[in-house]
């Protein structure tokens, strides 16, 4: 029998066999291919080392079949060279067998980032068959809609969001019910985010409560779905624009891209020990953003209500150390544009909306970011900063970058991310990690 | 007194001559509207070309496929990048409503967030992505605005051996000199196919701000087209070359290809 999302990467095989025999054009005329060569070094200030330095190939292979297909392949190169992100190989337990990257030694792997093929049937139907991206959503900075793929958080979220989204094997179909664009996906790769070992750099340490001294810690495998069709995930949006406003409306159901960490203190040979049993869940979500210009301002939001999400709780009777509860996840933004100038401002809210005992957060949590942008010299030069800040326990980042075109091909980059506030904080916990990088992004 | 007799005969003379020779030229607004009717076909596709040289001689390119089709009279135009290569996927859609009182609607695509992000279409005086011609200036491509300037026809010259009325405009307000970025303008629009040939733009504080020279003005399946625009800025020295190639107006172009779909997904 054949498993799992093999099936999928099959039927594409199959898709594009059939459209290939309706082919109208030459191999040359059909076949287009680029390159994108970037380089990343940076250096910590805390350790005076080198956090990363990263050199990352990626070739992409765009074949159109018709005038209505293509078959696009993207795959990518990585090497970290002072094998500092990701120590040795990692075990990739979260990802599934058919989106694993190949390690070369300790510091390259081999991705197939994403490999699909797109048809517009009888411009009624348009369908994204294979292994993608597929990014809801209206925020800048911090996810809410953002969920459809997982995250590498290699480097917590300072990684671009190309590079540390996970493409998955999925199917996205999109069509119009009248003025109405319906986006339906199904997604049956069982791939969550990649979090770090305890001894990276970015590990999110946040997320758990220490043990008391001489207590010891044991973590189990993740109990991780596995069923191809059972433990997909599914989900629609439905998108429309009217009257100057773009709205959408969103439904997903998933697996929560984190597990829920239960946990119990159990007695081996006399001593005691923390055992954690990481299990993945299931959970709906719905939400919906909006948007509309307004003279120079664009106004957008973005909203998500999130059922039975799991949280590590302090409270001493919650159930193996979990307790769940709704959340409701809002942000609204404005972004000025005068000239070659942008200012973009966020405020996102977070609410638990049962009375239970989170661990390590507030049941109102509240985020705000700023980012300020200026284009010079006919875009040749922009300088950018970022600004995001947790006004509950004051933490956040300051990210200010300066990027510069060489030539045509060529983009030079400039930029320092400082993290500052409580080391117990989501952002406060890697003040140790600010940096500064210079890198290049060349392309053919 | 007989002397001055003739002297104001002849100088009544001069004054009507000069009268009736300047009524012989077409208003500025009845030129501006015969910029508004030229045929256009209702699709059109093309390969833009901006070729963008620096004051000190830096050369960047970048290759577009540019979509435009008509839904009535409202425009729809898509404009997908192909190189510089790390961006290509970039993507930028405009609707254009025939009221001016309504502002474009405007998405930019960024490959890079994998995010359609709605801009304001507010600032037509903004400079469009990077080039030497404004945003107002993109939308007009060979018309000339109706609504925003006073004109006189002063005179008829030849520009690439075709008859051009030479038109001089100012800002109809303060608040639209402003909007534009312009204090004063020159116009050059061919008297037979009504499609601007120069333009020349002064700044609010009557600066020479830029020159603009529509080239290579030739008929494809039936239509007047332009296949090149020289811009270039007198106050930075910054040059735009705009190389149009492969237009097809008798392409089929689906109505969801200017959608916000249609960006994500690419060509």
């Amino acid at each position: 029998m054949i498993s799992k999302p093999y099936s999928l990467v099959i039927l594409l095989l199959l898709i594009a066999g059939v459209y290939a025999q309706e082919k109208q054009y030459t191999f040359k005329e059909a076949l287009e291919s680029s390159l994108i060569v970037e380089t990343d070094f940076s250096y910590e200030f805390d350790s005076q080392s080198l956090q990363k330095s990263e050199i990352i190939l990626k070739p992409k292979f765009s074949y159109r079949v018709n005038k209505r297909s293509k078959l696009v392949l993207i795959g990518q190169v990585y090497s970290e060279l002072n094998d500092n992100l990701e120590e040795e190989v990692p075990g990739q337990e979260t990802v599934s067998d058919l989106s694993k990257r190949l390690f070369i030694g300790d510091r390259t792997d081999l991705e197939l980032r994403e490999l699909y093929f797109y048809t517009n049937v009888a411009n009624k139907l348009r369908l994204t068959i294979g292994k993608q991206q597929i990014v809801w959503g209206e925020t800048d900075g911090l996810k809410l809609l953002d969920i459809v793929n997982p995250q590498n958080f290699r480097e917590f979220i300072l990684d671009d969001f190309e590079d540390s989204r996970v493409p998955l094997w999925s199917i996205k179909g999109e069509f119009d019910i009248k003025d109405i664009a319906v986006q339906v996906v199904w997604i049956p790769d069982n791939t969550y985010h990649i979090t770090q070992d305890f001894d990276a750099p970015f590990f999110t340490q946040n997320l758990f409560p220490k043990p008391p001294e001489g207590v010891t810690t044991v973590f189990n495998d993740a109990l991780k779905p596995k069923r191809f069709i059972k433990d997909s995930d599914i989900g629609f949006r439905l998108s429309a624009f009217t009257q100057g406003w773009d709205i959408s409306f969103n439904y997903f159901y998933y697996y929560d891209d984190l597990p829920a960490f239960y946990n119990k203190i159990e007695a081996f040979d006399t001593a005691p020990t923390v055992v954690i049993s990481p299990r993945f869940e299931r959970q709906h979500l719905v939400g919906g953003t909006f948007n509309k210009v307004f003279g120079s301002s664009t106004f957008r939001g973005e909203m998500a209500y999130v059922f039975d999400q799991n949280f590590i709780s302090t409270n001493p009777v919650a159930m193996s150390g979990v307790e769940n509860s709704d959340v409701f996840k809002s942000a609204i933004g404005i972004d000025y544009i005068k000239g070659e100038s942008i200012i973009s401002a966020q405020l996102f809210s977070d609410i638990i909306t049962d009375d239970i005992l989170a661990y390590n957060r507030d049941r109102f949590e509240t985020n705000t970011s700023l980012k300020v942008s200026q284009e010079m010299m006919n875009d040749n030069l922009t300088l950018e900063t970022l600004w995001v800040h947790n006004a509950n326990h004051g933490d956040g980042y300051i990210r200010p970058q300066l990027s510069y075109w060489m030539n045509t091909s060529t983009q030079l980059f400039l930029e320092s991310s400082v993290f500052y506030g409580d080391k117990n904080q989501l952002f406060g916990q890697f003040r140790d990690r600010s940096r500064v990088s210079v890198g290049m992004r060349w392309g053919i | 007194m007989k002397i001055n007799l003739i002297t104001g005969f002849l100088a009544l003379l001069m004054l009507f001559s000069n009268k009736s020779k300047a009524q012989s030229f077409p208003s500025g607004k009845d030129i501006a509207q015969k910029t508004h009717e030229k045929n256009e076909g209702v699709s059109m596709s093309r390969k833009l070309t901006m070729e963008l040289k620096d004051k000190r001689g830096k050369i960047r390119l970048r290759e577009t496929i540019s979509l435009r089709k008509y839904f009535g009279k409202e425009k729809r135009l898509a404009i997908f990048y192909q190189t510089p290569k790390s961006v290509q996927g970039t993507a930028f859609l405009t609707y254009d409503y025939p009221d001016v009182s309504v502002d474009d609607d405007q998405w930019l695509y960024m490959p890079a967030l994998r995010k359609t992000r709605r801009i304001s279409a507010a600032n037509r005086g903004d400079y469009f992505l990077g080039t030497d011609l404004t945003y107002e200036d993109i939308k007009l491509e060979t018309r000339i605005s109706r609504e925003d300037y006073n004109y006189k026809t002063v005179r008829k010259e030849m520009i690439d051996g075709q008859e051009c009325y030479v038109l001089e405009g100012t800002p109809v307000s303060k608040e639209i000199a402003k909007e534009l970025g312009y204090g004063k303008v020159k116009f050059w629009v061919d008297a037979k196919i009504w499609m601007l040939r120069k333009a020349d733009s002064w700044d609010i504080a009557g600066n020479h701000l830029k020159t603009i020279e529509i080239k290579d003005i030739k008929k494809v399946q039936n239509i007047w087209t332009y296949h090149k625009i020289f811009a270039k800025n007198h106050k930075t020295n910054h040059e735009t070359t705009f190389l149009i190639s492969e237009i097809d107006y008798q392409t089929t172009i689906s109505d969801d290809t200017f959608t916000k779909e249609a960006m994500v997904n690419g060509l």
